[in-house]
């Protein structure tokens, strides 16, 4: 049986509101295999943010474990969810969020330098990959030379730089008309042929049409509604 | 660097501001800094061209020649001492009014043995050996003084000729006069000098050798550094001077910091998106200060460059400015490490940014 390459158990965040808290995430579970898209739905406010920043290591749980290519996380120092968040997790953002004095394939090959590797390999890769998504000529262009459909290729790219276990996506079709909405679908849903573990927040039907499984947050859980 | 160095020239503008105040500071810092050594030198810079290691001064003079007169009996216990070579030494400030109808003069009149090791050199030897006159600092030569004009000097009726020029630099901010310490002698006190002098200057000999000489002979015994300090306004202007520097740096820091502090809040989301991709607070903070570094050297540098050019100007007209690669490398170690202090404030709001916001979610 192959391991997930997310496993969250027990997982419970609340904020306080007032002199009451809110629960956000409450006993919350979810697994995901490699190659596998899942697609998250539900209403504004339903905590499907606060999900992805938990399941990305971007915070912590109130209580639970969040499992990461089987390595346990929930008792790991912040240096040590930095350093599993660099080598296994990668980010797609609903407004790309790249560095504005960065080209296109400078903002892959800060991923490379971050994880401390060689130069001249990280350049090849990144023009490899900006190749492979269509955006060669672009490569020197800056983030304010580029539409938006071309920003978030360039930000798929830059998650596909670090070589993840799982890939997190934060509505990333949300702001884009729908041909380049299903232009970046395809893109995402290629992650899987990678074998790279995607879990995308979406309400389109772009996204939804490509996942392996829908699941819908309500009250602070997740509810299978297909594939 | 990799972030450092691409912000820094796709976002000069940005940058330019503050490029321009530390420039500015830097320019300051070194003319300022000019300006002391320039101070320095001409308050003390015959003084330090002597060649003692000692100066030996009435007890309570506090370093100052015209607060302390000595008897030849305290030059003997001196000269007494093992490895220790001693000679008076006359020195005053006088006004020199020309007989030739010339510009008057302000002399620090310092009056020496011809045969002491205070003058070094044969032809200063001579003349001062000769008929009773002065050997002037060279400066003056300059200004249209000239071999033969002579002068009455102030508060007596002596009347001297010019014998010659010699390197002798300045004491008080007045050109220094070499005279015959018995010369020296009778400007001071007239008939009635009584072999009295100002000072021993001394070279060789052990400090302890010296301090038991100078209780014997109730003298302060003085390093030369710290002869300095008798020359009029040494002490305030190197205090002032150094005080301007300090708040300049002070100063620098503060805006450097300041800047470094909102260019932090304005990249809070970017500090979190870097985060988010697995960067360190150290790497962050690496990227940060090495901007910063960057900026405040090259601007330190364009600073210090333009300072001395404008030092370069100052310094042919009649302001007090020396150049010395010492203090210009003090000028810019003092601002590139207040400059990286600075930006160290932002140190805390750096490793304060939750990777969180990168996503919009409250960490």
């Amino acid at each position: 049986m192959t391991e997930p390459a997310v496993l969250l158990e027990g997982i419970r965040v609340a904020f306080p509101d007032g002199p009451d808290e809110r629960v956000v995430l409450d006993d919350l579970k979810l697994s995901v295999d490699p190659g596998e898209l899942v697609v998250i739905s539900g209403q504004s406010g339903a905590g499907k943010s606060t999900l992805l920043a938990v399941t990305g290591l971007l915070r912590r749980a109130d209580a639970g474990e969040v499992t990461i290519a089987g390595t346990a996380t929930s008792a790991m120092s912040s240096r040590q969810r930095t350093a599993v968040r660099r080598d296994h997790i990668a980010f797609v953002y609903q407004s790309a969020n790249l560095l504005p004095s960065l080209t296109a394939v400078e903002q892959l090959e800060l991923v490379g330098h971050i994880r401390g590797e060689r130069s001249a390999d990280v350049r090849r890769r990144a023009r490899g990959l900006l190749d492979e998504l269509g955006l060669a000529d672009r490569a020197s262009q800056l983030p304010s030379q580029l539409s938006g459909g071309e920003r978030q290729r360039v930000g798929i790219a830059r998650a596909f730089m670090a070589e993840p276990s799982v890939l997190i996506a934060d509505e990333p079709t949300a702001s884009l008309d729908p041909q380049r909405a299903d232009s970046v679908a395809e893109l995402l849903a290629g992650a899987s042929g990678r074998g790279i573990a995607t879990i995308v927040v979406a309400h389109d039907t772009a996204a939804l049409s490509r996942a392996d499984r829908h699941l819908r947050m309500e009250d602070g859980r997740l509810i299978d509604v297909g594939g | 660097m990799f972030l450092a160095l691409r912000d820094l020239r796709r976002g000069a503008r940005r940058f330019a501001l503050l490029g321009v105040v530390i420039a500015l500071v830097a320019l300051l810092s070194t003319v300022l800094s000019a300006l002391a050594t320039g101070l320095v030198t001409d308050g003390i810079s015959g003084l330090r061209a002597l060649p003692f290691d000692h100066l030996a001064l009435q007890d309570g003079s506090q370093s100052t020649f015209s607060r302390s007169t000595l008897r030849p009996d305290t030059l003997e216990k001196f000269e007494g001492l093992d490895g220790v070579k001693a000679t008076p030494l006359g020195a005053s400030f006088v006004n020199a009014a020309s007989t030739d109808g010339g510009p008057n003069l302000d002399l620090a009149l310092f009056g020496v043995s011809p045969d002491s090791f205070l003058v070094e050199r044969p032809e200063a030897h001579a003349a001062l050996e000769g008929t009773p006159g002065l050997v002037l600092a060279h400066e003056l030569e300059e200004q249209g003084v000239k071999v033969g004009d002579t002068y009455t000097l102030g508060g007596s009726d002596v009347e001297l000729p010019v014998l010659g020029f010699t390197f002798a630099g300045t004491y008080g901010h007045a050109p220094i006069a070499f005279t015959s310490l018995e010369t020296w002698q009778k400007v001071q006190f007239g008939d009635g000098a009584d072999g009295r002098f100002a000072a021993v200057a001394l070279t060789g000999g052990t400090d302890q050798q010296l301090e038991k000489a100078a209780t014997a002979t109730h003298t302060d015994v003085l390093t030369k550094k710290e002869a300095y300090a008798g020359s009029p306004g040494y002490t305030a202007e190197t205090t002032t001077m150094s005080l301007i520097r300090g708040f300049l740096l002070v100063i620098s820091a503060l805006v450097i910091g300041a800047f470094f502090t909102v260019l932090t809040v304005q990249r809070t989301r970017q500090i979190g998106l870097l985060k988010a991709m697995g960067a360190t607070n150290g790497y962050i903070l690496r990227d940060g200060i090495g901007q910063m570094a960057i900026l405040v050297v090259l601007a330190t540098a364009g600073g210090v460059a333009l300072g001395c050019a404008l030092v370069f100007f100052m310094g042919r007209g009649d302001a007090p400015v020396e150049l010395s690669i010492p203090a210009v490398t003090t000028v810019v170690v003092s601002l590139v490490v207040a400059g990286v202090l600075g930006s160290l404030v932002a140190f805390k709001r750096i490793t304060g940014v939750e990777p969180a916001i990168a996503l919009g979610v409250e960490p």
